[in-house]
């Protein structure tokens, strides 16, 4: 194929001027750090023994949802989270994860609703997504979101809310503890989003619009 | 062909200062995104050692940029991604283009991208019949206006909600309002059906992974998740410098990014992308095109302003730079505006045309001291500007003059004989201390500024009576 030989031409000759340049120009030497604290030393870093470190991130994680705008609820028992969900619901048409990557059987809640194999427009049509999580960063307020089977991206894209299930074992103190903890299934997903916050722009006159083009609401629910 | 400016630059500084609305909105917005900056740095712990761990993180990367790039390109082959090189922005044009010809695409929705700016790809694939929609608010408008974006993070600062108000009305045929709810609710209608409408997707990358040959993106609007996830085929426009080794790494350039450009923590969406979606996976592209483009980089990392291909486009050095601050993006000509774009616009189209920019520049350093990845601006200006004066680009005036001072500077006697003439035509010229205007060639000079007036008596006249 003509097309290939001029790309790999290209590349041997874009390689071949950065070798030289690479021995010609000057960057200031740099010696590799690590920050104090992995940056982060005002969040404990998660102790898998105890109770009290699991609050110490809860409260954390929750402080930085409220800053924000992020609706979050606690609920003791399973049962008290699918009742959230329904009141959030309501009535509303809902896309959601499959039943088996969601938590608490809150999938069984919404048995007919719109998944990964509806049609697009059913899925546009939702006004409702409802997912889990891959982790949750205590430190900004983040939820992990590791694509795969049975977890349409687009279910946390397309309805204008977002309700996110959350449990405790799930709760990271950092970034940096889930990309050290969990790098190999993140690098063998096709896609690994972080979602901090509702959709939001500020480019007209910096007057900050919600929901712009993601969900303008976002609720966690954390269960026991 | 790489664009020359439309005017010299000081006609361009000129409209931009006459420009009341511009003033009064770049005003706005680099006082709130420079107090925004310093609160977010605040709420860092150890922010110093995270911005030096970003630093070592892309400057690393920089210099072993040949060696990073094949690593990228073979972990983004065995990903299941594609990869092209490009040599010129002609190069990566005909490649996007050819890609949605081979893959029968005829929409393409875009997220924000410098990089397409950088070699005007909405032109070369409107011309290979394929529709390429902005998604990014701000560039969204910047389309239906047909303007060009001024600022790297918030493309439409130079327009009012007014300005909005009537490009949707006249573009989009839609009832005025100056409302931005209801404007952004608009472009969210029009830009859904776009969404789900497309079978090309393309965006930049905030930065490459190496190690991962991961992609990553942050957006806060959501669009760059719209753009990699529902159309089909997904293409990346990316300079070939923006790489970073490891996903550790990935953590601190993070972390000072959306702090040094919004002053947010974290942007909205950080969107890591490994390749097109796995077998079994709910959604996601079927195919992920990597274009890497070259476009005069290699030859900025063979000189002396290679630390500038560290840079992660913040938009922060523009914020707090005295020049920025007064002309605005636009002024600068091309696709990047401010302390860096003098930096990299001469160096990426060449600096016979763009001689000029290196001279924008104060060197008073805020850039260097805002910068997250600390680099130094005022040292890569001065830089140019020597470039400028050795390959004789400098005005014939200037030239003819610094030839003067060196033959004068070179003989004492001459030096000191005229350094007393001068001294005492100037004392004549001064009221209070101040000369405010000179003839002839010095004219220039004191069109903006006063000249203190000269002491009574010259150094080398000071520094003999006190030692006599």
């Amino acid at each position: 194929m003509e097309g290939t030989a001029i790309v790999s031409d290209a590349r041997s000759r874009i390689l071949a001027r950065l070798r030289a340049a690479q021995r010609t120009g000057y960057v200031p030497a740099v010696q590799a750090v690590r920050p104090a604290g992995d940056g982060a030393s005002n969040v404990r870093t998660t102790d898998a023994s105890g109770s009290t470190a699991t609050r110490h991130l809860l409260a954390r994680f929750l402080d930085e949802l409220t800053a924000l705008g992020v609706e979050h609820h606690v609920e003791p028992d399973a049962e008290a989270v699918r009742a959230r969900v329904r009141t959030i619901v309501g009535g509303d048409a809902v896309f959601r994860w499959h039943p088996a990557s969601l938590p608490y059987g809150v999938g069984e809640l919404f048995a007919a609703a719109t998944d990964e194999s509806s049609p697009r427009e059913a899925q546009a049509a939702a006004a409702c997504g409802i997912t889990g999580c891959d982790a949750a960063i205590a430190e900004t307020g983040s939820l992990a979101l590791i694509s795969g089977r049975g977890k349409p991206r687009a279910a946390s894209l397309l309805p204008p809310t977002h309700v996110a299930l959350v449990t405790p074992d799930q709760l990271r103190a950092t970034m940096g503890e889930f990309f050290r903890e969990r790098a190999a299934e993140i690098a063998a997903a096709a896609n690994c989003t972080f979602v901090t916050g509702p959709s939001r722009t500020a480019d007209i006159e910096l007057t900050l619009t919600l929901g712009v083009h993601g969900p303008g609401r976002v609720v966690v629910i954390v269960g026991p | 062909m790489n664009p020359v400016p439309s005017a010299d630059f000081a006609t361009r500084a000129g409209q931009a200062i006459g420009d009341t609305r511009l003033q009064t909105a770049l005003g706005r917005v680099t006082a709130v995104f420079g107090s925004r900056r310093t609160a977010a740095f605040a709420s860092l712990p150890d922010a110093d050692g995270v911005r030096d761990a970003a630093r070592a993180a892309r400057l690393t990367a920089v210099t072993h940029l040949a060696e990073y790039l094949e690593r990228f390109e073979s972990a983004l082959t065995a990903n299941g991604a594609r990869v092209y090189w490009a040599e010129t922005t002609a190069d990566a044009n005909a490649i996007v283009a050819d890609i949605a010809t081979r893959r029968g695409c005829t929409r393409a929705v875009k997220s924000k991208s410098m990089v397409s700016e950088e070699t005007h790809l909405n032109a070369a694939l409107e011309a290979a019949g394929v529709t390429p929609i902005e998604t990014d608010l701000g560039e969204y408008i910047v389309q239906l206006a047909d303007d060009r974006p001024s600022h790297i993070i918030a493309p439409i600062i130079h327009l009012t909600r007014q300005d909005v108000g009537r490009v949707m009305e006249q573009r989009l045929r839609v009832p005025y309002t100056d409302d931005t709810q209801q404007l952004a609710a608009t472009a969210r209608v029009r830009l859904r059906g776009e969404f789900l409408r497309a079978d090309m997707g393309i965006s930049g990358a905030n930065f490459g992974v190496a190690d991962t040959g991961t992609i990553v993106l942050v957006t806060n609007e959501g669009n760059g998740r719209m753009v990699t996830t529902m159309p089909r085929v997904h293409v990346v426009l990316m300079g070939i410098e923006k790489l970073i080794g490891t996903l550790d790494e990935l953590d601190a350039c993070l972390k000072v990014l959306a702090r040094s450009g919004t002053g947010q923590q974290l942007t909205v969406y950080t969107t890591m992308i490994n390749g097109p979606r796995r077998a079994g996976d709910a959604d996601g592209p079927e195919e992920l095109h990597v274009v890497l483009l070259d476009n005069g980089r290699s030859r900025i990392r063979g000189g002396d302003t290679a630390e500038i291909l560290g840079c992660i486009r913040c938009g922060a050095c523009l914020n707090v730079c005295p020049v920025y601050r007064n002309i605005g993006g636009h002024a600068y000509g091309d696709t990047y505006p401010g302390p860096v774009g003098a930096v990299v616009t001469p160096g990426l189209r060449g600096l016979e045309p763009w001689r000029e920019l290196p001279h924008a520049s104060s060197l008073c350093g805020a850039c260097r001291d805002v910068c997250p990845v600390r680099l130094d601006i005022p040292r890569m200006l001065l830089a140019l500007r020597r470039d400028v004066a050795d390959a004789g680009l400098q005005p014939r005036s200037l030239a003819a003059a610094m030839k003067l001072f060196a033959w004068t500077a070179s003989r004492p006697r001459v030096y000191r004989g005229v350094s007393r003439l001068a001294r005492a035509w100037l004392r004549t010229r001064a009221r209070n201390g101040w000369i405010r205007a000179l003839p002839g060639a010095a004219a220039g000079w004191t069109q903006s500024r006063d000249l203190p007036m000269p002491a009574a008596r010259t150094f080398q006249e000071q520094w003999k009576a006190r030692r006599s």
